[in-house]
């Protein structure tokens, strides 16, 4: 018991000591003091503490949900031309991806343009007209997109998941194809083996049309064989590969016999269809033989059995023919890609992302300009003493509210005056819709910020108070705008939040006036309901702005 | 004589469960500078605010030159003025601008306006530095630009919430000078103060306030008698112990003591007793070199009333 209390004396000393030398270095007693004052006045300042414990966890979940991970459940229409099940197939597909929520499968591309200008889709899908039939005859087709450019993100996303999915699902397609090819080459080649080897005798012209036709099918087998390796032996969907030759010196089995066949030159496209071209004579010679042998046959009864049993192989023959046919027919890319990625621009020619960009700044500088500013015009003069000054004259609440108000509507006309012409003249942004449009919508959208900035400066007392509010209500309206991050990426209680934001609907309608040339009144539903805010705002302000300094 | 320009009944302003003003009842004269005294938190600043239509009492009234402060804030705002703590303007402003703009918000025609804020800056020796921003000013100037903003609708009542604080002497005495200017004129000017001193300097009538109610009113003469005792110094050639254990026997004397030269007496009344002390002295054959009464000072007075020190 002794010794502890000894020791603490001599540090008592020590520390007595030190203090009559002066000050030390590193003084770990000062320093907790100092610690524990700073942490005693943080404590107390609620309004301080909130936002700045609350800002760090939106943050971490904006970012946790908008960064490295794609936009899901993108609003998309679909504009069916084609109705068969190809194209149910391909809507299906997009349906599944979990990157588009299709919306609405409307009939006409006009319907879908105004679905993606009402902002209720942010991507159309073609599908055109005889798909499946086009596909089906050897053909090519396109699936035609149309992006809303307005989200960045959003338009970026949807044309590397569109082109990919239309890609994968092509290749699919042709795997089929080819696959189906194959078994039809096969039984033909079987049965022309059969029939060369039964008509040897007697019908000598028959067996070599069918054994030579045979030959050219074997290695149009082999060739097939090798199309469907390069399809099926690269790299998965959906970012599927597809080499457009097949590598030098590639080996590839015959599917018919077991012998190798070596190709020690590329098999171009033009050796192919030499090849299928061949089989192809030779078969048409070996149907002809086969139709000759049937009416060569004897009696009227073998004649008979003999014919069942002739155009029985001749259909045999016929469907590689024709799957022969179909093959050749075939553009070499276009077995490979039975349907391609178009895209047509959302409006006018030659938007950029930046022309995109403009109408968002100019929402979101006059919300962030209105709460910044409100922190100097009402809390800083309530501070300075100089607004209840002006509560000592015989002024109305709805004066002073009004005064100040009128003043920053006029001073954002002017600063987004000057952010628009600045944009034109430094980016050639082209303003593409009224001007009169354009200057309501700013009218009652500077009105609602800069009395939403009110309402908040009315519910603090100090300005740095002020700022950790403006903070907290400012930062997430610029993530929850849409503007840099995509809403649709974001968990359902943001975008619901996103629905409450003022700005949400002014960065709309600007675009829409600024960039898809919208007129005034096509603009009157996010105008009405900008109005609403500004009533909705303007009674809340009457409420909270008090005169009463208590 | 003169009626009454403010006539407070049962005013009380309570803040949750802390009673800022207790059912208060005050009258001013109209004409008169009247004081208003009391350690900080005593109320005054609260009820300058009830008066001055910036906060709404809890209960009770006041009629300001007519006008109840409950239903009629507009008509009170338009017969007073007031002179705040702080500078309260815009310093982004000239000294003319800022008078314009109070002078508008108060309804005063341009001319009016002009006419006015040249009389005021003339009054508060600003006319050389009219067109000035007001951000530049000296504590003084920037004092004065203040009375001025406040008095550009001649308001009928002044209030001068502590007008002199944080002033070096030069402007202190300027801003006296102003506001006794002002009351001759006749304008009747509420002053709350810290310095006792002012207070009595330039108040007709001071009221001292504390914990929410008023403690004493009246002119500082009448003040100094409720408060304190009056402290007799005599000087004596040689001062003893015997003469002041006689001086204590005397009726009038509640206590004597002697420090040094001198004998200290505290006494209960003023009347007679010089020619009861000569009297005492000259019947003891003992030489007196000098007798001084000594008044008791507001701060004593404020100081026995409050149970406190003025200042925190």
């Amino acid at each position: 018991m002794a010794k502890p209390r000894a020791k603490r004396k001599t540090r008592a000393e020590a520390s007595t000591r030190t203090r009559r030398n002066g000050e030390r270095f590193l003084d770990f007693r000062k320093i907790g003091a100092i610690m524990r004052k700073n942490l005693t006045v943080i404590l107390r300042d609620k309004t301080r503490l909130l936002p700045l414990l609350l800002f760090p966890v939106f943050m971490i979940v904006i970012f946790g949900y908008t960064t490295g991970t794609a936009p899901t459940h993108i609003p998309a229409a679909v504009i069916a031309y084609d109705h068969s099940p190809l194209s149910q197939q391909f809507q299906e597909t997009i349906a599944q991806s979990q990157t588009f929520a299709v919306r609405s499968v409307v009939s006409t591309e006009g319907e879908g343009r105004k679905l993606l200008d009402a902002g209720t889709v942010r991507v159309l899908i073609v599908l055109p007209a005889g798909m499946q039939e086009t596909i089906d005859g050897g053909g090519q087709v396109a699936v035609t997109v149309v992006v809303d450019e307005s989200d960045s993100a959003i338009a970026a996303t949807s044309r590397q998941v569109l082109t990919a999915l239309t890609d994968s699902f092509s290749a699919r397609l042709s795997q089929e194809r080819i696959a189906a090819l194959q078994r039809d080459i096969d039984a033909a080649a079987s049965t022309l083996r059969s029939t060369a080897l039964s008509q040897q005798d007697g019908y000598a012209t028959i067996g070599e049309s069918a054994s030579a036709a045979e030959g050219s099918l074997v290695q149009a087998a082999a060739l097939i064989a090798a199309e469907k390796k390069a399809v099926t032996g690269s790299a998965p969907p959906p970012t599927l590969f597809i080499p457009r030759t097949i590598p030098k010196g590639e080996r590839f089995v015959n599917a018919g016999d077991v012998s190798l066949v070596e190709t020690t030159a590329s098999a171009s496209a033009g050796a192919q269809a030499d090849l299928l071209n061949r089989a192809l004579a030779f078969l048409d010679r070996a149907a002809v033989s086969i139709g000759r042998s049937v009416s060569l046959a004897g009696s009227s009864a073998a004649k008979g059995a003999a014919q069942q049993g002739y155009q029985a192989q001749q259909e045999r023959v016929e469907k590689p023919m024709h799957a022969l046919r179909v093959f050749t027919a075939y553009a070499p890319g276009d077995l490979r890609s039975p349907i391609v990625y178009e895209e047509k621009p959302a409006y006018g020619t030659g938007k950029r992302a930046v022309d995109f960009l403009i109408p968002a700044i100019i929402a979101l500088t006059i919300f962030q300009g209105a709460v910044m500013g409100m922190g100097r015009a009402v809390v800083g003069e309530k501070r300075e003493g100089s607004l209840t000054r002006v509560f000592l004259t015989p002024t109305s609440n709805a004066t002073i509210i009004l005064g100040t108000l009128f003043f920053y509507i006029i001073f954002e006309l002017f600063r987004s005056t000057f952010l628009i012409l600045f944009a034109v003249t430094l980016f050639h942004v082209q303003i593409e819709g009224s001007l009169l449009a354009i200057g309501l919508l700013l009218v009652i959208y500077a009105g609602v910020s800069t009395g939403i900035g009110m309402i908040l400066s009315s519910m603090v007392s100090t300005e740095q108070q002020y700022q950790g509010l403006a903070l907290l209500v400012g930062m997430p309206t610029v993530f929850l705008a849409g503007v840099f991050f995509p809403l649709e990426a974001m968990p359902r209680l943001f975008q619901i939040l996103a629905d409450f934001l003022p700005v949400t609907y002014a960065a709309e309608a600007l675009r829409d006036v600024m960039i898809k040339g919208f007129g005034l009144s096509l603009i009157i539903p996010p105008l009405l309901l900008l109005l609403l805010f500004l009533a909705g705002t303007l009674g809340l302000l009457f409420v909270v702005f008090k005169r009463d300094i208590e | 004589m003169s009626r009454n320009i403010i006539d407070i009944q049962h005013l009380t302003k309570r803040f949750g469960a802390f009673t800022a003003v207790d059912d208060m009842h005050l009258e001013v004269r109209e004409g008169e500078i009247f004081g208003f005294l009391g350690p900080n938190g005593a109320g005054k600043t609260t009820t300058i605010s009830i008066l001055t239509t910036l906060i709404k009492p809890t209960r009770g009234t006041a009629i300001v030159d007519g006008h109840d402060i409950r239903e009629d804030a507009i008509g009170v705002r338009s017969v007073i003025g007031v002179v705040p703590q702080s500078f309260a303007l815009f310093p982004e402003l000239t000294a003319e601008e800022n008078l314009a703009y109070i002078g508008r918000l108060y309804g005063l025609s341009e001319a009016e306006i002009k006419k006015r804020s040249d009389e005021l800056l003339e009054t508060v020796s600003l006319s050389q530095y009219k067109d000035r921003i007001a951000g530049i000013f000296s504590s003084g100037m920037k004092q004065r630009l203040s009375l001025a903003a406040s008095i550009i609708s001649n308001p009928k009542i002044l209030f001068m919430d502590e007008p002199t604080t944080g002033l070096d002497p030069q402007s202190r005495i300027a801003m006296r000078e102003l506001t006794k200017k002002l009351n001759r004129k006749g304008m009747t000017i509420i002053y709350t103060t810290h310095d006792m001193d002012e207070a009595e300097k330039i108040c007709d009538r001071i009221t001292i306030m504390d914990e929410g109610c008023i403690v004493a009113d009246g002119t500082a003469k009448e003040l100094k008698k409720l408060g304190g005792e009056t402290v007799i110094e005599i000087e004596l050639a040689q001062p003893d112990e015997a003469i002041v254990v006689e001086l204590q026997k005397l009726r009038f004397v509640t206590a004597a003591e002697r420090e040094g030269k001198l004998i200290l007496l505290r006494v209960k009344r003023q009347e007679n007793i010089f020619y009861e002390l000569s009297d005492f002295f000259r019947k003891r054959k003992r030489d007196v070199h000098e007798i001084r009464f000594k008044e008791p000072t507001l701060e004593e007075v404020f100081i026995k009333l409050t149970q406190k020190e003025l200042r925190d």
